[in-house]
């Protein structure tokens, strides 16, 4: 409900007698907006959520229909289509990671390194493709690298029942210090990576170059934002259509029940922690070699903690995590653009998904309920 | 690993009620992350820390050795002198012992917030929480400190500098206390909110010091970087040159605030409080203690050590912050790796400090000798030490295990003898 | 009825460290029968049955199902030999559906990968058809009642193809009612063929259900009878035994004033279902009321609203003539309520701080223990020296971390510590749980003693002969409901039958 008339307080800002001088309300509006909506149908209330988001697309969209109507239509066009591309390229390292943080967070297992194992991805994918001449194999390597990290998490958290949380600080140390290590040790300070290291392709629809505005956005994009779409499908299936995501739930939820009727809850864990850090780690490798085409040091700059933030955002499920990856990374790619209208307005911009976040720890419209057992070790009888 | 069955939770049939979120979860009794630290105290005291410490460095040191060839132990020696320790030794030559003299205060300008920042993880870990929020609360007493020490241009030097710093620590703890108040009101996990909280004061830092920022210096227009403190808010510096970034005096305010830390703990009811929220709400509740007001209080507390690290910083040797010090700055994320190396005890925390301190040091850039080891690799190789120690800190699945054992035996002689 | 046994346990003895929990235990389940379990709390029953379901290991002794002799080594096995369990505390998960819960690790599948939902629910539903459950397959679990739940349980059993049911005190959660409904499924499932373990501590539902009861003692077998002959009292009297009483040497009490009074308390359990329903009680100074009843019958919920730890849901509580109903904890403390938690671990000692530090727990932030929130910690080393010397407590100086004690040491810090507040009304919840006999006799003394110092003691314990002992009146609670006023001179017969709802319907037809 209060989506729905965020949205169209966006809507209205944007018109005549108040007509906004500059775009940024309607927007802010609006993605608040839209994150109500997220907020609502995840937690169950779809049809009011729905009519949020929409109310909040509307309002966003007539914003800047509004604030740029001196300018041709075309134009317009333009910069939407620009702006909803730029939208999936930021949402999409964040897609993957989240994906993968709900599948160990499903089975109990609390991970904030997932921004280490980003940061692995990133590295490994780079270092795998430069080495072998091939980005898939890139690809392999990095899902190795995130997976061997996760590992670690994994035995110290399950076997260990060392504290997670302690433990995930320990492997974004980690991830830090193995990548810049390795990266000046390889590749050196001044030379930085070399040029021309093979890049996950782009797939090109032809047939959609002359189709109105869809051509623009889906016309071209990454093979990896396309694979973040299988995974997000396939996942929802794995978590909510099969057995092995009933087990996995089970033991995230109530460990010993699950102990009870014959499912090996370290097992459960092991492979759900492992699982997180491979997709954290492909989210990692878009970054470095789908999107950027080179490395730096501490190159993932806090996506990992999005991620957590948009799964907890989006109720651990993989389609609220999708979504509030997505209203993420439009803020990131407004954020982008916004410079155009104000230079410093756009920083703050960046800091949009943890308050939103804040506020849904808060439980102002309702709590995020995570799993039960998370962050509890198991300790079989 | 399959644990011998305690009888006592086996056997007897509880009553529900005060077990049932426990046995929802399948009956495992987790303890807090205090009592954890507690059993590592008991069972480990002083060596625990040290093996840890050893057993990062000594992997550090394969890893050189590993991927470099280089001696492993001349890389640690050419940190080491990079520290200016070395300074200690009577038998250095006059013109090493100026260079030491030199790195040496600049080690304890890295030490000086390292202690404040590692009290802030440690006193949320003796009321039972996680506090990752050190580097969010550290902005945002900068921003602070920044903003009153560059404004109030008339104002006497003493004064504006104690202004700034209670400022700063304020701030501090309100960032912090928002976490600590959602905890303790709606039972938000601190650790999620001061993740959320860290960023947001990054974000909110870097608008606030970028071009066309609101705090962004006028004077310089194309640079983002905030006005400079003004001269008589500085502190003084007691050794070394004030242009060359002398000691100053932030570091017995950070020792004041090691034994302010103890006092607190050990001598004040509110210290009995949060350590016995710490290590057992429940009793502490049936003692007459409110829980949610120490959470509140113990994150203020933890929040105000951040900002006074920041307040420090700030007017003891940087005196201005640029948008990128917002964003690059682990001051507050390493302190948690200091308060755990120091088992959270103020001794402890003081010598871990020193210690990371050294290593950040001694391994940059303008310290170490690049023919030695490169000292890029060497900034990493102390992230990487971080983190080894952070982990095995972690892990006391080991001790708590032989501590346990320990009881179990204990408790065997005491059934033999009824 | 074929007479074979399903299922035999041979001489089945478990010991842990320091304890037999089960020694030599033999019975046999037969076809189509339900076989009562009865014992006191910690008589072996659970530990038992853990053992049949594989979750403990027996030390001595072997399992036979069907005259074959079998190792279970783990609750699969268990389950894959047709033997279901319905755990005390459901081993459900709240948040998923019924259906789901109910296939969880034998699930439904079509084409090899999914989940079959359609299936399932069929088959759920079909077993809900068969046996009258009424249980909705999409409703989630934590929106169905915990008679329900339990149902579910029955039925995550059944479709694992039990023929073989451990009920583990399934009434202790259920209302009258629910329980009524529960013995006619049990009565339908005897039909069907299902052999029935019943394990309870009730001596009226069991002779209404079982057909052979089997009473444990102190993890013994003492006799398995039929039901036929059987009454509550041979019952009551074979599980509670017939041991030396510990007698406390004492005077007849000379009751002063009313130091507690209860009008009409009511009191919530943390699953917000009635726990204390309409108790009224007075304790005055200088007696000791005992509280007598099973476990789980709302004794805790009783005291700890009385001591602030709990909210009223409805009713007064004064103390000493002045109404403070749903004063907090800190308030009750200062008008004068001492509490001898029934937990002394988890709530009575903070088992990290030392002796000092945990019997200044009440009073750091008074003086002389402290002045504007500065310690004095030699004035609490002072203190509890003293205190130490006074109740004799051993193993450890002022300085000794709680957890250092053994139990009766620890139990006398928390005695020294409320007794030394002088408090009005001191409330001792089974203050010798797990304790040695000389700790309980130097237990029992002091509570008698402060009685003739003019305190009002409410006494909470679950076992007899103890509130037999110390009490100057009994009251019987079951259900939430104080169901019966007695005199020491009572039997622990009579109490026993209270206890166990079992004189409820006649007090009721009176």
């Amino acid at each position: 409900m209060v989506g729905i008339g965020l949205g169209l307080l966006a809507f209205w800002l944007a018109l005549p007698p108040l007509a906004a001088r500059t775009v940024l309300w309607p927007i802010l509006v609006g993605i608040l907006a839209a994150a109500a909506g997220i907020w609502t149908v995840s937690r169950g209330e779809r049809r009011i959520g729905w009519g949020a988001l929409a109310a909040a697309a509307l309002g966003i969209g007539g914003g800047i229909l509004a604030t740029r109507s001196s300018l041709g239509n075309l134009d317009t066009v333009v910069v939407w289509s620009t702006l909803l591309g730029a939208t999936l390229r930021f949402a999409t390292p964040l897609t993957f990671a989240a994906i993968g943080g709900m599948f160990s967070e499903r089975s109990g297992v609390v991970n904030i390194g997932l921004e280490g194992m980003m940061l692995m991805g990133a590295f490994f994918a780079l270092w795998g493709a430069e080495r072998s001449g091939s980005w898939a194999i890139g690809l392999l390597v990095a899902m190795a690298a995130g997976g061997g990290l996760a590992l670690v998490h994994a035995f110290f958290a399950i076997h260990l029942r060392a504290d997670q949380i302690v433990g995930g600080t320990a492997i974004n140390f980690l991830a830090l210090g193995i990548t810049g290590y390795l990266f000046i040790d390889i590749y050196g300070t001044e030379r930085g990576t070399p040029q021309g290291i093979p890049a996950i392709p782009d797939v090109r629809l032809s047939f959609l170059d002359d189709v109105y505005f869809l051509g623009p956005v889906f016309g071209q994009l990454n093979l990896m934002i396309w694979l973040s779409f299988v995974v997000l499908v396939v996942s929802y299936v794995v978590m909510f259509r099969t057995p092995i995501g009933l087990r996995i739930r089970s033991v995230g939820e109530h460990p010993r029940a699950a102990d009870t009727v014959g499912i090996s809850v370290y097992r459960i864990r092991y492979a759900s922690v492992v699982l997180s850090g491979v997709l954290a780690a492909l989210g990692g490798a878009y970054i470095s070699i789908g999107f950027v085409g080179s490395f730096a040091e501490n190159m993932t700059a806090g996506r990992g903690f999005i991620a957590l933030a948009a799964l907890i955002f989006g109720g651990w499920r993989p389609f609220g995590a999708f979504a509030a990856a997505l209203l993420f990374g439009f803020s990131s790619a407004l954020a982008q653009r916004l410079p155009v209208y104000s230079e410093s307005g756009a920083l703050l911009f960046q800091s949009l998904p943890y308050v939103l976040t804040l506020i849904a720890v808060a439980g102002v419209i309702g709590r995020s309920i995570p799993p039960a057992a998370i962050g509890r070790p198991y300790r079989k009888q | 690993m399959s644990e011998p069955e305690r009888p006592q939770e086996g056997d007897a049939e509880q009553a529900p009620g005060s077990q049932v979120p426990a046995e929802r979860t399948g009956g495992d009794y987790a303890p807090s992350v205090a009592e954890r630290l507690a059993l590592f105290q008991r069972a480990g005291g002083i060596a625990t820390p040290l093996l840890t410490a050893a057993f990062a460095f000594f992997v550090g040191g394969l890893v050189v050795l590993v991927t470099t060839g280089k001696n492993p132990l001349r890389t640690y020696q050419a940190i080491f002198d990079g520290s200016g320790l070395n300074w200690l030794f009577p038998w250095i030559t006059s013109e090493e012992r100026t260079l030491a003299a030199f790195n040496l205060q600049y080690t304890l300008l890295l030490t000086t917030p390292l202690i404040l920042t590692g009290l802030a993880v440690a006193f949320a870990f003796r009321c039972g929480m996680f506090n990752i929020g050190g580097q969010g609360q550290y902005t945002v007493g900068a921003v602070v400190a920044v903003w009153v020490g560059s404004s109030f241009a008339g104002m006497a030097g003493v004064a504006h500098a104690l202004l700034a710093i209670v400022l700063a620590v304020l701030a501090g703890a309100l960032w912090a206390g928002i976490a600590g108040l959602l905890k303790a009101t709606v039972g938000a996990h601190e650790v999620i909110s001061t993740i959320m909280l860290n960023w947001i004061a990054l974000w909110v830092g870097s608008f606030l010091f970028t071009l066309g920022g609101p705090l962004q210096d006028s004077d310089q227009p194309g640079v983002p970087v905030s006005g400079s403190v003004q001269e008589g808010a500085k502190l003084l510096v007691f050794w070394g040159e004030p242009e060359l970034q002398g000691l100053h005096i932030g570091l017995f305010v950070a020792i004041g605030a090691l034994v302010a830390f103890w006092v607190m703990l050990n001598r004040t009811t509110l210290g009995y409080e949060v350590r016995a929220v710490g290590f057992n709400p429940e009793a502490a509740r049936y003692g007459g203690i409110s829980v949610a007001r120490n959470y509140f209080l113990a994150m203020a507390i933890s929040g105000a050590f951040a900002g006074l690290a920041a307040s420090l910083d700030v007017l003891g040797w940087q005196f201005r912050i640029s948008e990128t010090d917002v964003q690059i700055s682990q001051i507050g994320f390493i302190g948690i790796a200091v308060a755990l190396l120091g088992r959270n005890t103020a001794v402890g925390i003081g010598f871990a400090a020193l210690l990371f301190g050294s290593l950040l040091n001694g391994a940059s850039t303008r310290n170490l000798d690049p023919e030695i080891f490169k000292p890029e690799l060497a900034g990493n190789l102390t992230l990487l030490i971080q983190g080894l120690i952070v982990l095995f800190v972690g892990a006391d699945v080991l001790v708590l295990y032989l501590w346990q054992l320990r009881r179990r035996v204990k408790l065997r002689v005491a059934r033999a003898g009824t | 009825m074929d007479e074979r046994p399903v299922l035999e346990l041979r001489g089945i003895t478990k010991r842990f460290p320091g304890v037999v929990a089960n020694d030599g235990v033999s019975l046999d389940l037969r076809r189509g029968e339900v076989h009562a379990l009865l014992g006191e709390n910690g008589a072996g029953k659970s530990t038992l049955m853990n053992v049949l379901y594989g979750l403990y290991h027996p030390d001595e002794g072997e399992i036979r199902l069907a005259g074959e002799p079998v190792r279970i080594g783990s609750p699969k096995e268990a389950i894959e030999r047709g033997i279901g369990m319905v755990h005390q505390h459901f081993m459900l998960i709240p948040v998923m559906s019924v259906a789901e819960n109910i296939v969880l690790a034998s699930e439904p599948r079509h084409a090899g990968l999914l989940l079959d939902y359609d299936a399932a629910r069929e088959r759920v539903r079909e077993l809900s058809r068969t046996f009258r459950f009424a249980v909705d397959p999409d409703e989630r679990i934590e929106n169905i009642t915990v008679g329900q739940q339990q149902r579910v349980e029955i039925m995550k059993a059944l479709y694992r193809n039990a023929d073989i049911l451990i009920l583990d005190e399934p009434t202790a959660v259920l209302t009258p009612q629910e329980a009524s409904e529960l013995f006619a499924i049990l009565a339908t499932l005897k039909d069907e063929g299902m052999s029935i373990i019943f394990i309870s501590h009730k001596l009226n539902e069991v002779l209404e259900i079982a057909d052979r009861i089997s009473v444990l003692r102190r993890g013994r077998l003492v006799e398995t009878v039929p039901r036929e002959g059987a009454t509550e009292e041979s019952l009551a009297r074979s599980m509670v035994g017939r041991e030396v009483l510990l007698r406390v040497e004492k005077r007849l009490a000379s009751p002063g004033e009313p130091l507690l009074e209860l009008e009409g308390l009511h009191v919530l359990d943390d699953r917000g279902l009635a726990a204390v329903r309409d108790v009224s009680l007075t304790v005055r100074a200088g007696e000791i009321v005992g509280l007598a009843g099973v476990d789980a019958n709302g004794q805790s919920e009783l005291i700890d609203a009385v001591c602030g730890l709990r909210s009223v849901h409805g009713g007064v509580v004064r103390v000493a003539g002045r109404a403070v109903t749903g004063a907090n904890a800190r308030t009750m403390l200062d008008i004068g309520v001492g509490h001898i938690p029934e937990d002394r671990q988890r709530r009575g000692l903070v088992l990290d701080f030392s002796l000092a530090e945990n019997i200044a727990l009440h009073d750091y932030a008074k003086a002389p223990d402290s002045r504007f929130g500065w310690l004095f910690p030699s004035r609490l080393l002072a203190r509890a020296r003293r205190l130490l010397r006074e109740y004799d407590v051993r193993g450890g100086g002022p300085q000794t971390r709680a957890s250092a004690l053994s139990g009766g040491n620890q139990q006398k810090v928390v005695i020294a510590r409320e007794v030394d507040r002088n408090p009005r009304v001191l409330l001792a919840a089974q203050p010798t749980r797990g304790l040695d006999v000389g700790a309980i006799e130097f237990v029992h003394r002091r509570l008698v003693e402060e009685r003739d110092e003019g305190r009002a003691i409410l006494l909470v314990s679950l076992e007899l002969e103890e509130v037999l002992s110390l009490s100057d009146r009994i009251l019987v609670i079951y259900e939430g409901r104080i169901v019966g006023e007695f005199t020491p001179a009572a039997s622990e017969e009579e109490l026993g039958i209270a206890m166990t709802g079992g004189g409820r319907r006649e007090e009721v037809a009176a």
